[in-house]
């Protein structure tokens, strides 16, 4: 239980850093995808975790983002609209007999089919919401949504790629 | 009474889910003016020192352009410098110059981070309130202006670059002296948009703009850039014009913080005259 939450505390911080240090400047054919792939910590959060905890771990990661990008109110107010959403997704998704004790929303556990529509859902969410959030209008809705779209894409390819990777060690946590 | 408690305790979560995105909304409309979000802005000092350990790492990177910009910079001083210069007549003695003062002090400042890919960027600089660096001082580049400072913490200063639409600058047209403003909407790192400069103004494009001065952030006559487009759409009485930034924004390196020093005395004038 404890390995557990210093699992996730690491993995916030490794996230929070390599967002704000490396992804953050990483300008993709000039900024038209920009990967957020610091949602990967939330969608990574138990399954039994209370709704009002997922909430404020939510608002409070992307407080702390906010604070490195100074947009404060940004980054909160996207990962707070997808944890109120995760709630809702988990429980459209979940198998016929509640989610296995112990399992954790990852492509190991989960499949990759139950992944795709998990994370792909509310990182579109999460990067659509921030982005229109950041534009502040809707005139040039479709550009913007193109490159929501981009960088969501962007992300979920990160996603899988750093589950790929750290695999190993997960199953050891086991 | 029971029955709404427990319709209440029912919708719980997503009543939490409003007040958190309330309290993000609040954050978002109060926190991004002047001198609101200390606690929340890249001027804070652990902030800063998480952001300067990446420059430390990309600084190494940088460092052949920084020394040609440097070189070329000094080379400009030098070419200045009273030893470049032969005395044509006799030589005179100064003793104290009553026709010039000086009016602007610089304050170099190294960028630790920056960003310039967004709809409103930023820029912190490794430099504060210890340097004499304080909010709304101007901040220029080798080549031109780079943004207002916004907030200052002892080491570090967080300046709201060019690339943002919260700021206008007034600048003017070096050959005509017809003067606008300063507005980033064409979200493009490398050029930007001059506003309210009336149609009769006859601009062509290659003119050069400026700073005008007289705001107490930045001196009169610091180059901004160069006129690319004029267009004059109908039903306005104002150009669109588009122009190219002389200083590359995507680019790091160090700036020159510029203090005002009778900046005290004209803000007080100016308090005291408007009604």
């Amino acid at each position: 239980m404890i390995g557990t939450i210093l699992s996730h505390i690491i993995r916030f911080f490794a996230l929070i850093l390599l967002q704000v240090l490396v992804l953050d400047h990483l300008d993709v054919l000039n900024g038209l995808m920009v990967p957020y792939l610091y949602v990967l910590f939330l969608l990574m959060l138990p399954f039994e975790l209370p709704a009002w905890a997922q909430l404020a771990i939510g608002a409070v990661t992307g407080l702390v983002l906010d604070v490195f990008a100074s947009t404060p109110g940004m980054h909160m107010s996207a990962c707070v609209v997808m944890m109120y959403a995760r709630l809702w997704v988990l429980r459209l998704l979940a198998p016929r007999e509640g989610y296995e004790f112990g399992s954790r929303p990852t492509v190991a556990h989960m499949g990759f089919p139950w992944y795709v529509t998990y994370a792909g859902l509310l990182i579109l969410l999460h990067h659509l919401w921030l982005f229109f959030i950041e534009l502040h209008r809707f005139d040039a809705f479709f550009g913007t949504f193109f490159r929501a779209f981009l960088s969501a894409g962007f992300t979920f390819a990160l996603c899988l790629l750093a589950q790929f990777l750290t695999s190993g060690k997960d199953r050891e946590h086991r | 009474m029971r029955d709404l408690f427990r319709f209440l305790h029912r919708i719980r979560s997503t009543l939490m889910f409003l007040g958190w995105l309330i309290l993000s909304f609040v954050l978002l409309y109060n926190g991004n003016e002047h001198h609101r979000a200390h606690a929340i802005s890249s001027s804070n000092s652990m902030v800063g020192t998480v952001l300067s350990w990446r420059k430390e790492v990309t600084d190494y990177a940088n460092l052949k352009e920084v020394n040609r910009a440097l070189a070329e910079e000094n080379a400009a001083w030098r070419n200045r410098h009273i030893s470049t210069y032969t005395p044509v007549e006799g030589l005179f003695a100064r003793i104290q110059d009553t026709i010039r003062r000086q009016e602007y002090r610089v304050i170099t400042a190294k960028v630790v981070n920056s960003t310039w890919h967004k709809q409103k960027n930023h820029i912190t600089l490794d430099k504060g309130t210890k340097a004499g660096i304080h909010g709304d001082m101007g901040v220029i580049g080798p080549e031109g202006i780079v943004g207002v400072v916004r907030d200052a913490s002892a080491n570090f200063a967080a300046v709201i670059s060019v690339l943002n639409p919260d700021i206008k600058t007034s600048v003017q047209m070096r050959r005509t002296g017809h003067f606008g403003l300063l507005f980033w909407d064409t979200n493009d790192p490398l050029t930007s948009s001059v506003i309210d400069i009336a149609k009769h103004a006859r601009i062509a494009v290659g003119d050069t703009v400026e700073t005008r001065g007289g705001d107490g952030i930045f001196p009169a006559g610091v180059t901004v850039g160069v006129v690319e487009t004029v267009e004059d759409e109908p039903g306005s009485n104002y150009h669109t014009i588009t122009i190219r930034l002389c200083e590359d924004m995507t680019r790091g390196g160090f700036v020159y913080v510029v203090d005002d020093l009778r900046r005290m005395e004209r803000d007080t004038l100016q308090q005291a005259n408007t009604p």
